[in-house]
């Protein structure tokens, strides 16, 4: 009977296992052996590890000046990315919450979301063109002097990770709002009974309520962030001068570029790691939950 | 009943190939050839009737791909080593075929086209151990700065013959209402900026600069080079001759309008703007030599019908040019076609760039990371050309 049992379920499991292994597993180990081989098919992770860090393009120390290399870029973006993002999401889910018709303007927003990130990107770049765009129409409007910020390495990464935030607030919004319509009216009403102020109940109800939903909401932004490549490869190609270089860029820079698959294989590898961290825990604290 | 009627179906079955043996012979299936190009919009329908003149005068039938260089660089390697290509004539930039042809991925055609029956240095394109691998097509030369005639003529604009009249030309723009830069500064990865930057260094360096630094003789740090960028363009930049770095195609829209004075752009523009006749070209002073992009197609190892691919793309280089350039867009490699055939902007070109040394172009010629580091940092340059001596640096880590 067990048997039978377990049989029949083994069977609606095993297409996935193998997907899962053919797909995501078998090429991921493949990636992982391949980032210990050097070029030359010599056994050597020291060597090809040790070469694809200490390019500049992985990682600039050599001013504090950009380009800070494609690991840093990646962290800058989600510094500045992730919380705009996630916290723009959640308060505008808050204030759409009882608004009548919300559903057009969240789908509104939810547009960025749907958009590929490559259109994002060349809608990025003529968005800060000086001229025709409409950031240096409103710094004309100011009388501020305008200027592409994408054009120049001190700014242009800064403009690319605050001007993508519009690409992804959509996803934030979206979960978060419908993470809210599950919180019961009446504590709120219970706690407005006890003279509770409305940020209070902000802090106190709906912030600790929405918190698995967060996390799910970080997590997912992070790695969004770590794998950005469309909108950076449209908007600036990784210039001027690696200033606006990515993980994923440069991935696709050794890989296709210079056909070096064994140090793309590095840079997928040190992606993979990235994502792990910040997936693991996620995933120990659902299983837990 | 039933049974009989199986069996006399069953009996139809079987004999059915006799008789299908006896009929008359099917026509000859016609060879299938898969071309790729990366011609869109108004340039690919330049292609159009070239293709079914082929079909007709070939007999074969062209399944047409298009695939621009961005897709082939990631399709080609992968389909490389599974033996499998995307199409069975190709066009692709050499740096890449340089690549396939050292894998044997492409066909060699040293022994079907012969260098005599192409301008200098078009059937050149991919040499790899002695052999060539490209078929030479169309090309579209960068022939030096542009200009509105009628624009020219307006405000009185003289086109310079020496370096001195170059500045005052650019001053004198630069003094004019409306003028956002004097020169146009197009972008795009930023390949536009490394086709105006070429043009310097041939223009002050020769074509001999030019040939070292693509073969790696030439270091981008030495002094005669660094020599070119220090006295001839950062002057400019830091003057703001140059304006901000703006999508190629836009600048291109916002030079036609009156917003930059001149624009250095090869010679597809002369179908991407209103009126061509208005459109005049004028080189740095001292050029000898002129960039051209020859648009080639190879042959794939792993083509079906090898000898149609082949064929076919025989023909491209020679009857299939003429059909092309005659709309206009390009010019010809082939020598037996004759300028006449041309429409007057092209004719123009022509007759400007006639006698100068042809050259590859720089960066498209070496490719793969140099060609990534050049555009990078030249759009570096353009907004701190201060930072000259560490941008040669940096480009002379990749380069050959």
């Amino acid at each position: 009977m067990y048997s039978r049992k377990y049989a029949t379920a083994a069977a609606f499991i095993l297409p996935a296992l193998i997907l899962i292994f053919a797909i995501d597993l078998y090429p991921a180990i493949r990636t992982l052996i391949l980032s210990l081989y050097t070029p030359e098919g010599v056994f050597d992770p020291v060597a090809n590890w040790g070469a694809v860090l200490s390019d500049r393009k992985m990682l600039n120390f050599r001013s504090w000046e950009p380009p800070y290399g494609a690991i840093i870029h990646n962290l800058i973006w989600i510094v500045i990315h992730l919380p705009t993002t996630v916290i723009l999401g959640l308060l505008l889910a808050v204030l759409f919450r009882r608004v009548k018709g919300k559903a057009v303007v969240q789908s509104i927003i939810f547009i960025g979301m749907v958009i590929p990130m490559v259109v994002g990107g060349l809608i990025m770049s003529f968005m800060f063109d000086r001229s025709i765009g409409v950031v240096g129409i409103a710094a004309r409007l100011f009388g501020t002097p305008a200027q592409n910020p994408l054009r120049y390495p001190d700014t242009a990464i800064y403009a690319l990770a605050f001007g993508s935030v519009w690409l992804w607030t959509g996803f934030s919004l979206i979960l978060h709002s419908a993470a809210l319509s599950t919180i019961p009216q009446d504590y709120y009403d219970q706690a407005r009974v006890d003279g509770a102020s409305a940020p209070r109940m902000f802090f106190q109800i709906t912030i600790p309520l929405l918190a698995s939903i967060t996390r799910v909401v970080i997590v997912m932004t992070v790695i969004w962030e770590l794998k950005i490549f469309g909108i950076v490869f449209a908007a600036t190609g990784g210039g001027p001068g690696n200033a606006t270089n990515v993980l994923a860029l440069q991935m696709y820079d050794y890989a296709f570029r210079q056909f070096n698959f064994n140090y793309g294989a590095v840079v997928t590898t040190i992606l993979l790691i990235m994502v792990l961290i910040v997936s693991i825990p996620m995933v120990r604290r659902s299983i837990s939950e | 009943m039933t049974n009989r009627l199986v069996l006399l179906f069953a009996g139809v079955l079987l004999a059915f190939p006799l008789f299908a043996g006896a009929a008359p012979e099917e026509p000859d299936e016609i060879p299938t050839v898969r071309l790729s190009h990366s011609w869109t919009g108004a340039e690919g329908e330049l292609f159009e009737p070239v293709l079914a003149a082929a079909e007709e005068e070939l007999g074969i039938s062209i399944t047409t791909t298009v695939l621009r260089h961005e897709d082939l660089v990631t399709l080609l390697p992968t389909q490389w080593r599974a033996e499998r290509s995307p199409a069975d004539v190709m066009a692709m930039r050499p740096g890449l075929a340089a690549e396939g042809a050292q894998q044997g991925h492409l066909v060699s055609v040293t022994d079907r086209i012969d260098p005599d029956d192409f301008v200098p240095g078009a059937a050149e394109v991919t040499v790899v151990n002695g052999e060539r691998y490209n078929v030479p097509y169309i090309q579209k030369t960068k022939p030096g700065f542009w200009y509105r005639r009628s624009f020219a003529e307006e405000h009185g604009l003289v086109i310079p013959e020496t370096w001195d009249e170059f500045m005052t030309l650019l001053e004198n723009l630069d003094q004019l209402d409306g003028m956002d830069a004097p020169i146009a500064s197009g972008n795009g990865d930023g390949w536009p900026l490394t086709d105006v930057v070429e043009h310097f260094l041939i223009a002050f360096g020769g074509p001999e600069m030019h040939v070292g630094l693509r073969e790696g003789e030439i270091s981008w740090t030495s002094d005669a080079v660094r020599e070119v960028f220090a006295e001839r363009i950062v002057p400019l930049l830091e003057e703001g001759y140059f304006g901000e770095p703006t999508e190629w195609t836009t600048a291109l829209e916002r030079w036609w309008a009156g917003d930059y004075g001149i624009y250095f752009m090869g010679s597809w523009i002369t179908g991407m703007v209103e009126d061509p006749e208005d459109l005049g070209v004028f080189m740095l002073p001292g050029t000898e030599a002129v960039v051209s992009h020859v648009d080639s197609w190879y042959v794939s190892d792993y083509a079906e019908n090898r000898d149609a691919a082949l064929e076919l793309a025989e023909w491209l280089a020679t009857e299939g040019q003429r059909i092309h350039v005659q709309q206009g867009g390009a010019t010809a490699t082939y020598v037996e076609i004759s300028p006449d055939i041309y429409p007057p902007a092209e004719q123009r070109i022509a007759e400007a760039t006639a006698g100068l040394e042809p050259l590859v172009d720089l960066d498209d010629a070496i490719g793969g990371e140099f060609q990534s580091t050049f555009w990078g940092e030249l759009q570096l340059l353009w907004v701190r050309p201060g930072q000259l001596d560490e941008i040669l640096e940096t480009i002379e880590e990749d380069a050959p």
